[in-house]
């Protein structure tokens, strides 16, 4: 017997066990402070000093809406006196819908990655309106990944059938994307072997896949100049295994096998009828059902409450998404080789979200309620422990949160008319080009702070289109710190609570006066300058 | 002397500038203001430091109508061998150029590795690794420049004129990420500033303030690998005129030849005298599926040449003890010639050419059999391959690096330097 099932099985233990220890209604965000710190006083390691207001206002902006707070929003928040602040904020935020539009950036960004494998997927609005309005009504996530698995619909009326799409017809592919991203474990080393250290066998790979192996992407129509695509299921047809991929040869044809769960039991599936004949799909039509849906079956398992995998995986990748590291890490790499920093915590956390009916809003409300969210970046030693949550994680904004970040600081979303001139980017970014964001600064980040941004970043800051954001329009950040009528300290505190939202120390708030102090013939360029060196800096670039 | 002079006196004049930003700048910049009035030191420095050239033959070049020739066999295609200046070698007469600087190089006829398509084996043939789920390898030339580049300067340590691999520097992280320079040497966007001088100046200044105020506070290596880029970026923009060939090319045309490739090797060679670690250059189209005689045809003179005349410029200015120039594609190709009279990819046994830098010239390594089919002697491996690179500029190849808590070694585990290719 492989040892892995003694693994599942201790885990089943620790389920139970952390059942009861939820039974006396802790909230969650308790048992999460309470474990995290068992951990510190067990490694006798002094935690980073709570973040401040200011901290803990960009930061939840950012991993709630994947934005940041305007001036107004920020000043009446710093100066609220009432104690449940944080938690009133929370709540709003996580009904904004730029709380859906982030979470369905993030989750467009899992599912497809920022260069998907093609077959248009790069126009892919369907299933990104689709996610947006998920999140919006906080549809289960057991459900939303039922009905991604289940690909009905087509890929614009209803856009799920997209995430099979990118992987056209490959169902080992699509085996190794699913596993990872709905049950947090990596397959794919036993795609060619049996693996020496994992648990994974070559044929339980194949065993997966071979639910897959009767789908075929079929065209049902055009709108837009997009076409429309269906995944259609053969009623036939199986996956051929041929054996490790060393002793591979031509010609040597493989052996049919049948559809086997992870790990778990072979598929009942009934027989055909001896006269059958299989269906061809036709151009243009919706494809039938087949009589029995493998597909639907493996849908049906993964998402099913006590899948061995399946809410482990989606407790531990939110997680990462806040804390900055999964509980186990990478998220995806779930395995006997790469156990959990905090056991009983996974354990906990993955319950709770089961019993909640994976309701995904009510776990980042906890999560992001928790005193080890709330944490300042600085302090502890962190950097040596990541894996302790000793301090908040530092991340670099993705491409959307940058651009966004941008335009809500210097006042350009307020102003902006409805037609912009003539040359200036339309759509999301605008005014600057999509095409130089994704490419600068369009690496998924996962959370984990794996900052890839180097030399072609700078240079796009220093010499790019930046300036187009500073517009001179009444209201904006430009005309407002240029506006001689006020005081010159006024000003440069305004600067400062706009951009970073915080404050400016008395040294700096002495250095931006001398900055921008000096007359020269144009009296707000100065000030541009300094707008440009704060919404370049680090503090500005990262999420702390 | 003549060499070595314009770099030391760019360094000095660079030394000037960053003396005024250190304080402000904090660590990240390196002290070169001691160089200055000092230029037997910044010899030393120059002396002592290390470069590679690769030349990447994208697509996988035919060992068959390069380096390992069969005539007369049914595996060896349409073309004679010619006698070169190492008596008793042979290559493919495509190659009249290079023949005449077979003492330099040491060409290896039994590399025998593990990736036998396109993207795995450009992966492989620039880590040394293939592709993994979990650890993000870095590419031979993030390697290095972590180890023979010089923190603080202009250039950037890894630059890829017109080549493939998107490995980068991998978990090494941006601080080695390669600089790309498209094929007629052009600058990637945005590499120009519009602001006056004096307004960069200042607002530099500023910029460097604020940096201070974070970081001193914020341990993040996030900020300070933020900031290295930063740093890096400006000081591109004084060296821009190191990308410029067209004064020059008129001088070179004939040594090089008159190629795009050509050009790129002159441009090569003017970045290792600049002081840059690592340079790739890239030809591509060398996938010969069908009609692999043509396409070599096209395709080898105009690089054997440019080769040639890179490895002559690099020996007259005494570069060539200090710079390993690597010839290599991601596969090898087909012994059988297929029926639409291409070759089609092949890994069990191909070859690939080292030179400078302490190889010894004039060499042959290992040997396949008499069709071409398999190693008869002495394979070397993907990871051997590395090794030996790494041996050869002075690198250790053993050194790990930790990707994540993964002590990841430079080559492969179980790798071996093939010490008869070191003098």
């Amino acid at each position: 017997m492989r040892w892995s099932l003694n693994t599942m099985a201790i885990g089943f233990a620790v389920l139970a066990a952390s059942a009861l220890v939820s039974a006396d209604d802790k909230p969650l965000r308790a048992v999460i402070d309470d474990q995290v710190r068992a951990v510190w006083e067990k490694e006798k390691l002094t935690p980073a000093r709570p973040a401040t207001d200011a901290e803990f206002l960009r930061r939840v902006y950012l991993d709630l809406c994947g934005s940041v707070p305007t001036y107004d929003e920020t000043v009446s928040f710093l100066a609220d006196a009432t104690a449940d602040k944080r938690a009133t904020l929370i709540d709003r935020l996580l009904d904004d819908p730029r709380f859906a539009q982030h979470q369905a950036d993030i989750w467009d960004m899992i599912l497809f990655g920022r260069n998907p494998p093609g077959f248009d997927t790069d126009k892919r609005e369907g299933i990104q309106r689709w996610l947006r309005e998920q999140f919006a009504k906080n549809t289960p996530y057991d459900a939303l990944a039922l009905a991604i698995l289940r690909a009905e619909g087509n890929t614009l009326d209803d856009g799920p059938p997209m995430f099979y799409v990118q992987y056209r017809n490959q169902p080992e592919d699509v085996n190794e994307a699913i596993s990872q991203i709905f049950l947090g474990v990596q397959l794919q080393c036993a795609r060619c072997h049996d693996h020496p250290y994992e648990t994974w066998k070559q044929t339980d790979f194949f065993g997966m896949a071979a639910f897959l192996a009767r789908l075929e992407v079929v065209t049902v129509g055009k709108a837009n100049n997009l076409t429309k695509y269906a995944i259609g299921e053969k009623n036939s047809g199986d996956i051929l295994f041929t054996g490790p991929a060393k002793d591979q040869s031509p010609g040597k044809k493989g052996e049919p096998l049948k559809p086997k769960f992870l790990l778990g039991a072979a598929l009942d599936e009934p027989p055909l009828p001896k006269d059958f004949k299989e269906v061809k799909f036709e151009a243009n039509k919706p494809p039938p059902p087949p009589k029995f849906s493998r597909k639907d079956q493996l849908a049906a398992w993964i998402t099913q409450p006590d899948n061995p995998y399946f809410a482990r995986a989606i407790a531990n990748r939110v997680w990462a998404q806040f804390l900055g590291r999964g509980l186990v890490h990478p998220v995806d790499n779930m395995s006997p080789a790469n156990q959990p920093s905090h056991p009983d915590l996974l354990a906990a956390l993955a319950t709770a979200l089961r019993d909640h009916r994976f309701d995904l809003r009510w776990y980042i409300r906890e999560l992001v309620n928790s005193q080890t969210y709330q944490l300042s970046s600085i302090g502890g030693s962190g950097e040596q422990n990541p894996q302790l949550y000793i301090a908040a994680r530092t991340r670099p904004l993705s491409a959307e949160e940058l651009v966004e970040a941008w335009r809500i600081t210097t006042g350009y979303a307020a102003v902006e008319t409805t037609s912009p001139p003539k040359g200036v980017a339309t759509g999301r970014f605008r005014p600057l080009e999509s095409g130089y964001m994704l490419r600068f600064f369009g690496q998924p980040n996962s959370g984990t702070g794996d900052f890839q941004g180097g030399l072609q970043e700078h240079l796009y800051l220093n010499n790019g289109p930046l300036r187009n954001l500073l517009t001179t329009a009444k209201g904006s950040l430009l005309a407002t710190v240029s506006d001689t009528s006020l005081p010159i300290d006024a000003r440069v505190e305004r600067l400062y609570l706009a951009l970073l939202h915080r404050p400016p120390r008395d040294v700096e708030r002495q250095r931006m006066s001398e900055y921008v102090s000096v007359a020269s013939a144009k009296s707000d360029e100065r000030w541009a300058e300094a707008m440009w060196v704060l919404m370049t800096c680090s503090e500005f670039r990262f999420n702390h | 002397m003549k060499t070595h002079c314009g770099s030391s006196e760019h360094l000095s004049r660079r030394a000037l500038l960053k003396g005024s930003l250190t304080t402000s700048a904090g660590g990240v910049v390196m002290n070169w203001g001691g160089l200055f009035g000092n230029p037997g030191w910044a010899e030393e420095v120059q002396r002592q430091k290390k470069h590679c050239i690769l030349l990447w033959m994208n697509g996988g070049a035919s060992q068959f109508e390069t380096f390992d020739m069969k005539v007369g066999r049914p595996t060896g295609g349409v073309f004679r061998s010619i006698a070169t200046n190492v008596p008793g070698t042979q290559v493919c007469e495509l190659m009249p150029h290079m023949a005449q600087q077979m003492d330099k190089i040491a060409v290896i006829r039994s590399m025998r590795t593990s990736e036998v398509d396109h993207p795995g084996g450009i992966y492989l043939m620039h880590t040394g690794y293939r592709p993994s789920a979990t650890v993000r390898f870095p590419e031979v030339g993030a390697i290095v420049a972590k180890y023979q580049g010089r923190p603080g300067k202009d250039l950037p340590d890894f630059i890829k004129v017109s080549s493939q691999g998107d490995a980068g520097a991998g978990f090494l992280g941006p601080r080695y990420q390669p600089f790309g320079i498209g094929s007629k040497g052009d600058l990637p966007p945005f590499t120009n500033s519009s602001l006056a001088k004096e307004v960069e100046s200042r607002r530099h200044e500023l910029r460097s303030f604020v940096e201070s105020q974070y970081t001193q506070d914020n341990p993040s290596q996030l900020a300070r690998m933020h900031h290295e880029a930063y740093e890096a970026a400006r000081r591109l923009q004084s060296v821009q005129q190191k990308f410029k060939l067209d004064a020059e090319w008129d001088k070179y045309r004939e040594l090089y030849g008159d190629s795009g490739f050509g050009r790129r090797c002159l441009l090569a060679r003017k970045l290792v005298e600049s002081g840059v670690a690592f340079i790739e250059v890239g030809q591509s189209s060398y996938d010969s599926h069908a009609d692999n005689a043509s396409w070599h045809k096209g395709l080898v003179p105009p690089m054997e040449q440019a080769w040639a005349g890179l490895l002559t410029d690099l020996k007259d200015r005494g570069l060539l003890d200090n710079t390993l120039v690597v010839w290599t594609g991601e596969i090898g190709r087909t012994p059988k010639i297929n029926n639409r009279a291409g070759r089609d990819h092949y890994v069990r046994c191909w070859s690939t050419a080292l030179a400078g830098c302490g190889i010894k010239g004039g060499l042959v390594y290992g040997e396949s059999d008499a069709d071409g089919v398999e190693v008869k002697d002495s394979p070397v491996s993907e990871g051997d391959f590395f090794a030996t690179i790494y041996q050869s500029l002075s690198i250790n190849p053993r050194e790990e690096n930790f990707a994540g808590v993964r002590p990841v070694p430079l080559a492969p585990f179980g790798s071996k330097v093939v010490t008869d290719l070191l003098a």
